[in-house]
């Protein structure tokens, strides 16, 4: 069982809560890391992407009181509830008339139901990469395997590339290329290369171990919209941004994916 | 008394000059923040308005956490109300695993009340609200 499972599996239950209380008028889940794993069908990915980024310098100084267990905004016109539910956050939105005791004994008993069972059938659950509802799969390689394989297997392997359904040796065993959803911050400085953008030291460490006879020193950032390009990897220096889930990217390269600061991209190693 | 207060804050909205009104209101606000930090399990409040803040705090080392917990909740709240169309912010309320925080407008003052769990929340909204 892969991400796209557990995205398609927290997409329903959302969408089933919202039938049970129609009162909920969005709905996502997010990890810990602040990267989205499931949203309803009303709730835009653009608005979470805000959202997101407005909570997160709250989250950081909210290590002052320990962490946040849960918050709950009241409006005039509605509720917003981020609730964590062990490695996630649930997040709903409320009309004014919501019955509040009746929302939080649903979302709190199924979702973490979901959670446990989809716990059940796959040990490693909600990893770092979790692909995005909007987002076509990757076509599925024809085979793959759970680690990168040594030599001898590569030899074992080669007979194979002769037969009809053949993929390039490289394709055959490598591990699924991870996908890492981050969020855009400026890169500035004189000395700033124009071509290289930063991330988080733990993703290109992750990359490094899964791909460990090779060398990770480039990627591919992708937007929502479908641009694309690629560029050179740095882990970032400051350490206020490091594990945050971030991406450093010099103003060339924003421009040319059209994003700027705040908004949510795509990147994925290059592997060659 | 606290009514008898309103009351006349009632009066003088009309009548009276603002400045004494605001003051007026202010040492009625910050009395109330006095009487809420003896409640149980409350450790201490941040009182921000557009010319003076005040701190009172049990603690005085997380004084800035505290304070910039507050100053980023509000500005969180703002954003995720226009994206969300919450309409004017009521109250915050952030749980955290060792202290929770209660924050609020009321009129031009930004309140951030911090407790312990076992501190009666809706005591104290009701308290300030009173104000």
């Amino acid at each position: 069982m892969d991400n796209e499972v557990y995205t398609f599996a927290l997409k329903n239950t959302l969408d089933e809560i919202q039938k049970i209380c129609p009162d909920i008028k969005n709905a996502f889940v997010l990890t810990k890391n602040r990267e989205l794993i499931a949203r309803d069908e009303d709730t835009p990915e653009e608005a979470i992407t805000r959202a997101v980024s407005a909570f997160e310098e709250m989250l950081e100084k909210a290590q002052a009181i320990g962490g946040v267990e849960d918050v709950m905004i009241e409006g005039n016109n509605g509720r917003l509830n981020v609730s964590q539910l062990g490695e996630i956050y649930l997040v709903t939105v409320t009309s004014k008339q919501a019955d509040l005791d009746y929302v939080n004994t649903v979302t709190h008993v199924v979702v973490p139901t979901v959670l446990r069972l989809l716990e059940k059938f796959s040990p490693s659950p909600l990893s770092k990469n979790p692909p995005t509802p909007d987002v076509e799969p990757e076509e599925p390689s024809v085979q793959r395997v759970e680690e990168p394989v040594t030599e001898k297997h590569e030899e074992q392997l080669e007979p194979k590339e002769k037969s009809d359904t053949v993929l390039p040796k490289s394709e055959m065993i490598l591990p699924e290329t991870p996908v890492n959803q981050l969020i855009v911050e400026d890169l500035k400085g004189l000395l700033a290369p124009s071509d290289t953008i930063r991330i988080d030291s733990s993703i290109i460490q992750e990359w490094n171990d899964l791909y460990e006879d090779r060398t990770i020193e480039e990627a591919d950032v992708e937007t929502f919209g479908g641009k694309s390009t690629r560029c050179k990897i740095k882990p970032i220096k400051e350490s206020k941004l490091d594990g945050q889930g971030k991406i450093q990217i010099p103003n060339k390269v924003q421009l040319t994916l059209d994003v700027k600061k705040g908004e949510l991209v795509r990147v994925k190693p290059v592997v060659e | 008394m606290v009514k008898k207060k309103k009351d006349e804050l009632e009066i003088t909205t009309v009548s009276g000059p603002t400045l004494i009104e605001a003051t007026d209101y202010e040492s009625d606000l910050r009395a109330n923040l006095e009487e809420i930090k003896k409640y149980d399990g409350v450790v201490g409040y941040i009182l921000r308005n557009t010319t003076s803040a005040s701190i009172d705090l049990k603690e005085p080392a997380k004084i800035i956490d505290y304070a910039m917990l507050s100053s980023t909740a509000f500005d969180a709240t703002e954003e995720v109300s226009d994206v969300f169309e919450l309409g004017d912010i009521k109250s915050i309320i952030v749980n955290g695993k060792n202290v929770k925080m209660l924050s609020l407008t009321v009129e031009q003052n930004k309140i951030s009340i911090f407790m312990q769990d076992n501190a009666d929340t809706e005591k104290i909204l009701q308290k300030l609200n009173g104000s």
